[in-house]
């Protein structure tokens, strides 16, 4: 997500602008930890169902590979799309 | 339009503590947006995304599927937020 979908900084005067821009970094921080969390609990759910052995198997490891890769691109295309509609785009059907 | 006529009394500029409230609120209504944002995501990967991962990209069908499902959620957001809105009592 991108700083312009949070607010609409440059209208505002300098301190507040800086205020703003604080406030919208840490939310980013905490928001991209909390994704990386989810990201690790989901992928973990869908590829990994048997526990006997300590250690990932190939399939296990391509999986999550998968998992991750396909739910980052998953995300970015949502943020295009929120971001438009955001905008008040229309958008086709 | 007199020249001269008296401009009518402006109201007085933010104080200290309006402008503490409405950067509060700022803050509150982008939480929430990121919020509305991670649910989003989550429901509509959950929704239309095949989780046997069978590859890296996402098919056509995939794409279609997300455009569609985040459509909608954002019309039912703004559904709910009329309905919320309307300000009628709870029952």
């Amino acid at each position: 997500m991108d700083k312009s979908m949070l607010a609409d900084l440059d209208s505002l005067p300098e301190e507040d602008k800086v205020r703003m821009s604080t406030m919208i970094d840490q939310l980013q921080i905490r928001d991209s930890l909390r994704m990386y969390n989810s990201l690790v609990e989901r992928c973990f759910t869908d590829c990994v169902d048997t526990f006997r052995r300590k250690t990932l198997d190939k399939q296990e490891e391509t999986c999550v590979r998968r998992c991750a890769e396909k739910f980052l691109k998953h995300s970015m295309r949502v943020g295009m799309r929120f971001a438009e509609l955001n905008q008040g785009a229309a958008t086709p059907d | 339009m007199a020249a001269n006529a008296n401009p009518p009394p402006s109201s007085p500029s933010p104080s200290r503590i309006d402008k503490e409230q409405i950067i509060g609120m700022a803050e509150k209504e982008m939480e929430y947006k990121v919020e509305l944002f991670n649910k989003l995501t989550h429901t509509c990967f959950n929704k239309c995304v095949d989780k046997r991962y069978k590859e890296t990209e996402l098919n056509m069908g995939e794409n279609s599927c997300i455009d569609r499902c985040v459509s909608k959620y954002w019309q039912v957001t703004n559904l709910i937020g009329q309905l919320l809105g309307s300000g009628r009592p709870p029952m």
